[in-house]
């Protein structure tokens, strides 16, 4: 019972860190820029929807609309201020990465001094457990989570399949000098793709508060996970990256049979140490290791 | 007010080993970890531990340390020989990760989140240094040697043969040098010195717990590297010194509230951080580019 209790959790954990790491391989993959300020948007997402729904009572679909919103404008202009002038002078990874990581350490500190530095929870009546069977308790957010990311999945697919800006996305991650030569514009698709990888954080934000809690330093721990489930994955591939965060989630979860949590963040780093050891291009990656 | 200003200094001391040790990796080797607060870690509990129940002879903790930080480096080699960039980055992070959590629940040895209390004095040639000034000048000669070697290092045929491979791995390939080996070995030097700053640590505070060998650390670290000036001598030495002046600097800012110091601190070096990369990606001493040359 215990392991089936801990599979249930490993799904919902999953499936939101799926949702998040997909949103980082998609900046990822079609910028080439390691955004690990990927963490500090799904901070930002998470409080603005705790500070509008919890605290100040606004109706849930007003303070989604606001979370999400929040959450696409701070990815873009984090694009436009911070990464487009690096990158027009020289743009070498460590440049960006170190601007990035910045970025997360300056929203960190500010989420902290707004809001204290502990958990601050989302309660909602969806976030009660229910008993599935005896023994076994799942709360209606772990169906929500997993509906959640079918449903962006599915949305992400034909946005990226059937429309012309999901096309052009593809065709940068390809080859950015032919988008160029076709006459499309790299620096307007980056700014899509911030956009688009920044709203997958959303669900997670949202549902990770109204299960877990939020705190400041989860921006971190978003920002690890991402990293490694676009690494297990295989980077440039986003059913890899779905695939990485689902494993990822479902890894840290079953490791409770046998271990302490305080090993669980662990159990992640080692998956991950191993696969960059033993396989670096991932489950379906395509690229080398230089 | 002198005491005050010693104990600066002194921690000033050991934290600029550890910037100019990643350095000596990050801007010479371009191996960009965020493990480095692991080995501080793995030198402290070793020089600990030696300390405490074999010997407290200066020279003997520290070759101890050095030698355990060497060993465990090795498992930072492996990736970087494998992969870079994105790559690396991931598995020194997971390293640190893995680390920190080993250091919070091996109780025996590094007493949990309660931490090692009660380590003696460093005896050298048999004396104790319970003196603050005559420890301040063993950081201070600790400090000089790591510059030394380091310095001389850099200088020698090794350091061009690192900066050859930083710049291109293939072309130093090429022209027969062993990357492998000369890369694992700048991993090793490092590491080893800087568990050196490790054993200097645990000795002059007596008490280390898992708090101060965390992420957070290795992050800190980074933006002394970063600040002051990647690949550069004199670059970690300054950032270390400007980013532990400040949190000194703001307690004299009335006006702000105590408990807030150190979220001020980090936010002020996380944007300093972001600045320089869009105005001057080489840090406050270097140039406009960031170690690696496009």
């Amino acid at each position: 019972m215990l392991f089936l209790q801990l599979l249930v959790n490993g799904i919902q954990v999953g499936a939101l860190y799926a949702l998040t790491a997909v949103g980082f391989s998609l900046i990822f993959g079609s910028t080439r820029i390691f955004h690990v300020a990927h963490g500090a948007t799904f901070t930002l997402a998470g409080y603005v929807f705790y500070e509008l729904y919890s605290v100040a009572g606004e109706p849930w679909i007003a303070a989604l609309a606001a979370a999400t919103a929040g959450a696409g404008i701070f990815g873009v202009l984090v694009d436009r201020l911070v990464y487009a002038p690096i990158q027009r002078h020289e743009g070498s990874f460590f440049t960006v990465f170190v601007a990035s990581f910045g970025i997360s350490i300056v929203v960190q500190n500010l989420v902290g001094t707004a809001f204290g530095r502990g958990f601050v929870s989302i309660s909602s009546p969806l976030s009660r457990s229910v008993e599935l069977a005896p023994g076994l308790y799942a709360p209606p957010t772990a169906a929500i989570s997993v509906l959640a990311a079918v449903v962006c999945f599915v949305g992400l697919h034909f946005f990226l399949t059937r429309t012309h800006i999901g096309m052009a996305l593809r065709a940068l991650s390809e080859n950015p000098d032919l988008v160029r030569v076709f006459g499309l514009d790299p620096r307007r698709l980056s700014s899509y793709a911030f956009a688009l990888g920044s709203l997958l954080v959303v669900p997670g934000a949202l549902l990770t508060g109204a299960t877990a809690g939020l705190s400041p330093a989860l921006g971190n721990h978003v920002m690890l996970i991402s990293l490694a489930a676009t690494i297990v994955g295989g980077v440039g591939s986003l059913r890899g990256a779905a695939c990485g965060g689902l494993l990822l989630g479902l890894a840290e979860n079953l490791a409770l049979w046998h271990l302490d949590p305080q090993w669980s963040e662990a159990v992640t780093f080692v998956v991950l140490f191993l696969f960059i050891i033993f396989r670096p291009a991932g489950f379906f990656g395509r690229v080398a290791t230089q | 007010m002198i005491a005050y200003a010693m104990n600066l200094a002194t921690l000033i001391a050991i934290n600029a080993i550890l910037a100019i040790t990643l350095n000596f990796i990050m801007g010479y080797a371009g191996i960009f970890s965020l493990a480095h607060a692991l080995f501080f870690g793995v030198g402290a509990y070793t020089a600990a531990w030696i300390a405490m129940h074999v010997s407290a002879d200066f020279f003997l903790t520290v070759s101890g340390a050095a030698l355990l930080a060497s060993l465990l480096s090795l498992a930072l080699a492996l990736p970087a020989l494998r992969v870079r960039e994105v790559y690396f980055v991931a598995a020194s992070l997971g390293l640190q990760v893995l680390g920190s959590t080993v250091f919070a629940e091996w109780k025996s040895v590094t007493g949990g989140i309660g931490g090692v209390i009660g380590i003696p004095p460093a005896e050298l040639f048999g004396i104790p240094l319970s003196d603050p000034h005559a420890f301040l000048a063993l950081a201070l000669a600790c400090l000089t040697f790591v510059i030394a070697v380091t310095y001389g290092l850099v200088r020698s045929s090794f350091g061009r043969s690192l900066t050859a491979i930083r710049d291109s791995e293939s072309a130093a390939a090429a022209y027969g040098k062993n990357v492998a080996l000369i890369k694992t070995l700048a991993v090793v030097v490092s590491s080893a010195l800087c568990a050196v700053a490790g054993a200097l640590y645990a000795f002059y505070l007596s008490f280390i717990n898992v708090e101060s060998f965390v992420l957070d650390t290795s992050i800190l670290l980074m933006a002394m590297v970063i600040i002051g000036g990647t690949g550069t001598v004199l670059g970690p030495i300054i950032g270390t010194v400007l980013l532990l002046l400040l949190p000194a600097g703001l307690s004299y800012l009335s006006f702000l509230p105590h408990t807030e110091i150190g979220s001020i601190q980090q936010m002020i070096y996380g944007l300093a951080m972001v600045v320089l990369m869009i105005f001057r990606p080489g840090g406050l001493v270097g140039g406009r580019s960031l170690g690696e040359r496009k």
